[in-house]
């Protein structure tokens, strides 16, 4: 790290000096004439807020600063759009979230050349006003949003002036209007327009490919002996901290969800590798600086050489939670066979946390819901346990459950409406040209569903099949009537379900069972069609949902009590004693996971003493390498020390840079509410073995 | 024919080449003061408590077949390892600590995923406790386990027949060797080193690959004299791999009132073990810190 990063990064992250200079808040109410400005349409209310957001901006520049722009105001008016959408059906809050843009499609050509094409449009569109009015309206919505930028960098750009710094005045000189054509300014307009989508309201502002986008610039400039790896390295490390400046201003469920993913490597068409010098320089600026964003996604295959593994278990080592590698062997031939076009499913990259998306085609909703394998299991054994003969029949109920589950949440993502996103649609395939509002819909329009407490269905059923048919322990009535009681008074039965019982990740037949609840979810979305006509896709990520779905879960036949925490994402259950990492490994790297790839990693805690020396990391480096060669989907691991949590509970204050992985995301630990905490603690971490 | 095995850990990598399965036999003719994991030192079977999770519900000692409860609640003070209490718990945390195995049983166990180790260069690392404690059973174990690596980690304490016999089974060694001076090592390990320094000798004209580790003990072996006087003995050692030092573990004690000791002493932490490695280095071997 030199040492102008290393004051930067004191001064963001360290230190948060900049937010000495946000400004109080904006007074929406008066800025806006509200009872005029909400009989606006939707596209208009979106477009003046985001001018005003900029408008409202006091550029600030600091010294040494090459990749400029600092959030001033601090608060976007999401109670008006909330407004805007009562009585509608929405996804979350209503804006668009979670969407991967190709922002190639505006460093390409610059804003100057978009507008010159926009206003061509106009012109044709001029001519058949009437019939087009649509189009004219999101075609000038997004000459609005474009010139609102302009505005900004301008004001930028003789500020930077003033305060001497030429480096940012000379780049702000050409950009964002002209192209980029060096390393350095097109990271500059990467950050410019990552700035602008964050200030458009719209959240989980992902990345992308971030090596890809860059490479040319990178290549073009190490060739023309214009820049040195140690530069490139340098400004990719201000580009991450730029990511880190406003992020608390962020919306998400926690302080760190805010969906800021970066996907490297990766292959083509031809299945040629594209993890590049870019690829590595991004994992290496990452481990340098050690903060929450961007969060790393590796895409692997089995063929990734050992060294890639390395490099990533390095990072994993400093217990930020990245990377997070997606197998592509897995997930390319998933997209293919949910109708993804080659080209497009090999340059798949991640939403927020770790779903599937196709930047610049995908307006997809990747976790529109969230499916319980939890709950169908227990409502298969608590209604129908006394009628089944045998085992299969409980099996049978536990699919009718899932798929009546399925039916319903699929039935509920009817009429979604999203509020339009100008900005981000110019960046998406076909909007300009259609003239069309990227919410509308894009090249692909599918819906994605999370699958949550897989482990924990599992393992109610092994040990009801084990126990109840196979070994006749435990009658029928004497386990329903323990779950009704929270198994109150049923210490040995509930002791035998929680810690006796087969688990998923430790016993053959519980990760069978596992795997055929993934088929039951995966089959029960089988040609149902979105009102998109995208399709639904199976996952198996549980986001924030293991703790909702948690919390009104009955007394469960795995020996869990009423109310008790379910595992986060494909993960063991949280009672299971598992016998380590290549039980978990070889369990939960499956064949079929091609059908349930939505997103959701295996999720392994291991124990900072995995990772004591070189020879060390190169080792648990090949743990990672099996879990992609046996066919595992998604990987995902923490260097972890519960002492060091528990510690943290008690003496938050020696603890503020203590990093802990949660569902999709990293955050400080001190910062979440402490159920989020408990659970992190409660997972179970896997040693190096010292005994 | 059984032996005892305490634990079977997967993924370990600082026990040998390779990725690992550890199998830690139970049972230790030395009881050093430092040792952490207590639980290896009795032979038998014993009652295990998580002590930390418990909730004080007393149904342990509800069921418990003896009146003498020790003060903390945790077992009787004349536990036989009956069990009885295990499955009432509701936190799940009683077990009997050391499992009984016929020798097929455990090859069992250990070749249902040995060709995982294999492809990760690894195999299986015999631990304890001290395996050659239970030598014949190892040795029967071994001869089940064909073309799978096999390394023994120890503290040498055996007759030389017995070590040399397991030495034959092995394909690599990690061995102890704690502290030259006999009246120290009699003082902290209950036990002379004079078997153990006979059977180095033994091991290195072997040709065997092996590691020999040093746990640093402030004032009985982190002294510069001791290490030096290791480095003098293991200088020019043809098939010595590593030397690896072992820095004290200051949270050594925390498992002993799980299974129903107390620790004695504690030791200084002392001074940095990097320094240490150097001594090492001036008689050109290999040395690093584990």
């Amino acid at each position: 790290m030199t040492e102008r990063i290393r004051k930067m990064r004191k001064f963001y992250i360290e230190d948060r000096a900049h937010r000495a200079f946000r400004r109080p808040p904006l007074d929406w109410e008066k800025l806006l004439d509200l009872p005029v400005f909400m009989e606006q349409s939707d596209l208009e209310k979106v477009t003046r807020v985001f001018e005003i957001m900029l408008e409202r901006e006091l550029p600030v520049i600091f010294p040494e600063e090459r990749l400029p722009l600092l959030r001033t105001v601090v608060n976007f008016p999401y109670f008006i759009f909330g407004q805007t959408v009562r009585g509608r059906k929405i996804h979350e809050n209503g804006m668009l979230s979670n969407i991967c843009v190709d922002y190639s499609r505006l460093l390409s050509c610059g804003l100057d050349q978009k507008l010159t094409e926009i206003e061509a449009r106009l012109t044709e569109l001029a001519r058949n006003p009437g019939e087009n009015a649509g189009q004219i309206e999101e075609l000038s919505a997004m000459r609005r949003h474009l010139a609102a930028i302009l505005g900004l960098c301008e004001r930028y750009r003789r500020h930077a002036l003033e305060k001497g710094n030429r480096a940012v005045s000379d780049v702000l000189s050409r950009l964002p209007g002209k192209p980029p054509e060096t390393f350095q300014e097109a990271l500059c307009m990467l950050r410019i327009l990552h700035y602008a989508m964050w200030a458009s309201g719209a959240y989980h502002n992902t990345l992308g490919r971030l090596d890809q986008l860059l490479y040319p610039y990178y290549q073009k400039d190490i060739a023309g002996n214009r820049l040195t790896k140690e530069e490139a390295l340098e400004l990719l490390e201000e580009f991450f901290l730029c990511c880190n400046k406003d992020s608390d201003l962020y919306i998400g469920v926690q302080q760190g969800d805010n969906g800021q993913s970066v996907v490297l490597g990766g292959r083509d068409r031809n299945g040629v590798s594209q993890y590049n010098e870019l690829s590595e320089l991004c994992l290496q600026a990452s481990l340098e600086l050690r903060v929450i964003d961007p969060k790393i996604n590796l895409r692997v295959d089995s063929n990734t050489p050992t060294a890639v593994y390395e490099l990533g278990t390095a990072l994993t080592r400093t217990g930020l939670g990245f990377p997070q590698y997606l197998n592509d062997d897995v997930n390319i031939r998933a997209l293919t066979d949910w109708g993804y076009a080659l080209e497009d499913a090999c340059n798949y990259s991640a939403a927020a946390c770790w779903e599937l998306i196709i930047p610049g085609k995908g307006m997809e909703i990747p976790n529109v819901g969230g499916l319980s394998f939890a709950g169908a299991a227990q409502r298969a054994i608590r209604n129908h346990l006394e009628e089944c003969a045998d085992f299969e029949s409980l099996l049978t109920f536990t699919k009718a459950e899932i798929q009546t589950e399925a039916d319903a949440l699929c039935a509920d993502t009817a009429g979604i409406t999203i509020l339009p996103a100008p900005l981000h649609s110019l960046m998406m395939s076909g909007c300009l040209e259609s003239g069309r509002d990227v919410t509308q819909g894009c090249v692909y329009n599918n819906y994605g569903l999370h699958g949550a407490g897989l482990s924990t269905a599992a393992d109610m059923l092994a040990g009801v099949e084990r126990f109840v048919y196979q070994e006749g322990r435990v009658t029928k009535a004497g386990l329903l009537d323990a779950l009704d009681r929270n198994f109150s008074g049923c210490d040995r039965l509930f002791h035998l379900l929680r810690y006796d019982g087969p688990k998923m990740g430790r016993d053959d037949r519980a990760n069978e069972i596992g795997a055929s609840l993934l088929e039951m979810f995966a089959d029960s979305l089988e040609g149902k069609r979105n009102d998109r006509n995208g399709i639904f896709r199976a996952g198996t990520g549980s986001a924030m949902f293991y703790i909702e779905f948690s919390k009104n879960l009955p007394a469960t036949a795995d020996g869990r009590h009423a109310g008790e925490p379910i595992p986060a994402n494909y993960s063991p259950g949280l009672f299971a004693r598992c016998d380590g990492p290549v039980s978990v490994v070889t369990s939960f790297a499956r064949p079929g996971l091609s059908r349930v790839a939505n997103g959701g990693p295996l999720t392994l805690e291991l124990h900072d003493s995995m990772f004591r020396n070189p020879e060390a990391i190169s080792k648990t480096a090949l743990l990672v390498k099996s879990f992609v060669r046996l066919g595992g989907h998604q990987l995902q691991l923490n260097a972890v020390n519960r002492d060091q949590m528990i510690d943290a509970q008690k003496h938050p204050e020696n603890h503020r840079n203590l990093i802990v992985r949660v569902w999709g995301w990293s955050g400080y630990f001190i910062e979440l509410d402490k159920e989020y905490q408990d659970h992190i603690i409660a997972r179970c971490e896997y040693t190096s073995a010292d005994a | 024919m059984t032996g005892t095995v305490f634990d079977i850990k997967e993924f370990a990598i600082y026990d040998g080449p390779g990725v690992r399965q550890k199998v830690f036999f139970k049972g230790c003719p030395l009881h050093c003061s430092w040792c952490h994991n207590p639980e290896g030192l009795c032979p038998a079977p014993e009652l295990w408590v998580s002590t930390a999770s418990c909730m004080n519900c007393g149904g342990c000692q509800s069921v418990c077949p003896s009146g003498k409860w020790d003060d903390a609640h945790i077992r009787a003070a004349d536990c036989t390892g009956c069990g009885k209490c295990i499955d009432i718990c509701p936190a799940g945390i009683r077990r009997i600590c050391g499992q009984r195995y016929r020798p097929e049983e455990l090859a069992d166990r250990l070749l249902k995923r040995s060709g995982y180790y294999a492809e990760l260069g690894g195999g299986v690392t015999f631990s304890g406790g001290e395996p050659l404690l239970q030598a014949s059973f190892l040795m029967a174990l071994t001869v089940l386990l064909p073309g799978i690596h096999k390394a023994i980690e120890t503290s040498g304490y055996a007759g030389s027949d017995t070590f040399a016999g397991v030495l034959a089974h092995m394909d690599y060694v990690i061995m102890d060797i704690k502290c030259i001076s006999d009246a120290l090592h009699r003082s902290y390990t209950g036990v002379s080193n004079r078997r153990i320094l006979r059977n180095y000798r033994l091991l290195r004209e072997s040709g065997k690959p092996h590691t020999v580790r040093i746990p640093l003990i402030g004032g009985v072996s982190h002294t510069v004299e001791n290490l030096t006087a290791t480095a003098e003995l293991l200088a020019g050692d043809p098939t010595l791999d590593w030397v690896e030092l072992l820095p004290y573990q200051p949270a050594a004690g925390a498992k002993y009132r799980q299974v129903g000791r107390e620790y004695g002493q504690t030791f200084d932490v002392g001074k940095n073990p990097a320094e240490s490695v150097e001594i090492f280095e001036k008689y050109r071997l290999r040395c690093r810190v584990l």
